[in-house]
């Protein structure tokens, strides 16, 4: 299948006051035409910063990408001129973001802000674009799309306000779409509907969608294939049913035991990873996970695994690699 | 809304009210009254004819029947007369009053180009020596005094360049004073920019117009901006109140023939009429200003609801 997005050796600094931090190092993955990627970790593991990166999007100063490459449709995003890229922003690929609150503008209504990327990169007339994102808000199953168009951000609900930013995010028929933790910021019943919502309009669009969370079960219905990042580094990525039962590094093991499951009887407290992850200011020797790991072996400690095929589409930074499969059947056992 | 607009009506008013109060307290405790004041020099005038005038004048009565008295003839559009030339002092203040808000509003434009334009630039170009170099010019534009400024512009404009007149009031002296009222007030509204612009371009929606292809001044102008201005017009208000304030100052360093210089001249002769006129005139303005301002903010901030 054709790549659509290809990250090679992605690494991206801040350079701040307290020193150099490591956000992203030596990233490399790909996305396929029409793929749902799924990229999961905790918060400060690089995940969007990855994201933000290769859309060219992180403040600079104090951000700057130091290497490596992103190559989208043939072309390295990295090395477009800077009109060259806004020319494929929210045009070829777009970006919603985890915050639908702050992420609109307060003084400006819907059908403006739905409206200038639609007239910028479509080249529609205002009555045109205004057409279009009507039509894109009842799309994304706002009612009354024609007159709530009018509103300003903070005459909707924070659900229909991440439609809202959906239905900007789609408005120039995308081939890829980057969402940031859309859901991370609502009330729990919406999640679903925001998934839903979006995944429905990739099928119907054929466009591939990159979605990033810290919640694994988000992804089940909706990632083809996931990626798991731990201190700016990719450690795992495999296909969705790989990553959940064969699982072969140890924190995908652990976030997968973090999971509540409402299938089964639970006695015992709900299994969490002890301790923090790394500073990434003084990026540690060895396996960044290593400190944590309870797996840990002496080499961990000094030597970065890099990532090795464990099985078909499956990779893992690991040099222990234990089989995550017997594990979780282990814990599941234990609790039941 | 309009019962708002009624509520900050009937609010304005009970201020203004105050206003006349609170004058009539201090002008009376100022040591001196007019008649003293305007006779000093005459040795012919005998104690006795100078408590004659008093008695005419109605000072020898109580505060506040001079009070109750005064505000039933305001009350009638009667404003009474100045004691020293018998002249209506509503129609001396309305002479005067447009030659103010013309030095005022000019003051403000000046200050709103001159400061918003200084503390964006100063926001975008965060960290660098353009930053730096319109921060310390705020800062010093802060410290300076406007009788101070007033006088140094004089002295380069007028006197040694010899490109505006030294005082008078017509529209090639304003230039002179509405700079030096505008250049100060500029300081302070460009430090509000500053800080305003920085909060809001560190705001995620900046990063969501970045990310729909927007060109930068377009993310700039359309985006940044008005969020921007919204603390901006909110010290509007009171900055306005500084420009009627600081052109008393400015009306007298530079001649400009308004109501700050007329008041300054009747406090000094304790021209009683003149200065309750002045002050009532003073607070009606500043009042309706605040009210338009309020009006303002609600159309730029469409959050804000008067209700």
């Amino acid at each position: 299948m054709a790549r659509l997005l290809d990250v090679q050796n992605l690494k991206t600094r801040f350079f701040t006051q307290n020193g150099v931090v490591h956000a992203v190092n030596d990233v490399s993955f790909h996305v396929n035409a029409q793929e749902t990627v799924g990229i999961v970790g905790e918060s400060g593991s690089g995940k969007s910063i990855t994201m933000l990166s290769a859309m060219r999007l992180i403040p600079s100063p104090p951000g700057k990408i130091v290497g490596g490459e992103v190559m989208f449709q043939g072309r390295d995003l990295l090395k477009l001129s800077v009109r060259e890229m806004r020319s494929l922003r929210g045009n070829r690929l777009s970006m919603i973001f985890q915050d639908p609150m702050t992420s609109l503008n307060p003084v400006l209504r819907v059908e403006k802000q739905m409206t200038e990327a639609i007239q910028l990169h479509l080249g529609m007339a205002r009555s045109e674009a205004k057409a279009r994102a009507v039509e894109l808000l009842e799309q994304v199953g706002i009612p009354g799309a024609r007159d709530r168009i009018r509103n300003y951000p903070h005459q909707f609900s924070g659900g229909m306000r991440q439609r809202v930013m959906i239905a900007m995010g789609l408005a120039c028929n995308p081939d890829l779409l980057i969402a940031d933790e859309p859901t991370t910021a609502l009330d729990v019943t919406i999640h679903a509907q925001i998934v839903e919502i979006v995944k429905q309009l990739k099928e119907e669009r054929g466009m591939a969608v990159i979605w990033i969370t810290h919640d694994l079960s988000l992804l089940a219905g909706l990632a083809d294939r996931i990626l798991v990042m731990y201190a700016g580094q990719i450690v795992e990525q495999a296909p969705l049913h790989a990553l959940y039962h064969h699982p072969r590094h140890p924190y995908t093991i652990g976030l997968l035991q973090s999971i509540l499951r409402l299938d089964e009887q639970r006695q015992e407290h709900l299994k969490s990873i002890d301790g923090l992850p790394p500073s990434l200011v003084n990026y540690p020797q060895g396996c960044p996970f290593a400190p944590r790991c309870e797996f840990a072996i002496a080499k961990c400690h000094s030597e970065d695994p890099p990532l090795e095929p464990v099985g078909v589409n499956h990779q893992v930074a690991c040099w222990v690699k234990p089989e995550g499969a017997d594990i979780l059947q282990a814990s599941q056992s234990a609790t039941a | 809304m309009t019962r708002y607009f009624i509520k900050r009506l009937l609010g304005g008013l009970f201020t203004i009210w105050i206003t006349t109060i609170a004058v009539t307290l201090l002008i009376h405790l100022v040591p001196g009254d007019p008649v003293q004041i305007m006779y000093a020099q005459s040795q012919s005038t005998t104690p006795e004819q100078i408590e004659q005038i008093r008695r005419n004048l109605g000072l020898d009565r109580p505060i506040y029947e001079q009070y109750i008295m005064y505000m039933g003839r305001v009350l009638q559009g009667d404003f009474g007369t100045t004691i020293r030339g018998n002249q209506p002092v509503l129609d001396l203040l309305l002479v005067r009053l447009p030659n103010t808000l013309l030095l005022a509003v000019t003051s403000l434009i000046i200050t709103m180009v001159v400061g918003v334009t200084a503390g964006f630039f100063a926001a975008y170009k965060r960290g660098t020596w353009i930053d730096t170099t319109l921060m310390t010019g705020a800062i010093v534009g802060i410290s300076v005094p406007s009788f101070w400024l007033g006088l140094m512009l004089i002295s380069i404009f007028s006197v040694r360049l010899g490109w505006f007149p030294v005082s008078g009031t017509n529209l090639n002296n304003l230039v002179l004073p509405a700079l030096t009222l505008g250049l100060a007030n500029a300081a302070s509204v460009s430090r509000l920019t500053r800080s305003s612009m920085l909060d809001v371009l560190s705001q995620d929606y900046m990063r969501t117009a970045r990310a729909k292809g927007l060109a930068e001044t377009l993310v700039l102008s359309r985006h940044a901006f008005r969020n921007g201005m919204i603390n901006v017009v909110n010290m509007l208000g009171l900055q306005f109140t500084y420009m009627m304030g600081g052109a008393i100052v400015v009306e007298n360093v530079f001649a400009w023939n308004g109501i700050g210089r007329l008041a300054i001249q009747s406090i000094f002769q304790r021209d009683y009429p003149t200065i309750q006129g002045f002050i009532l005139i003073f607070a009606t303005v500043v009042v309706i200003v605040s009210i338009v301002l309020d009006l303002l903010y609600a159309w730029i901030d469409p959050r804000i609801t008067y209700n």
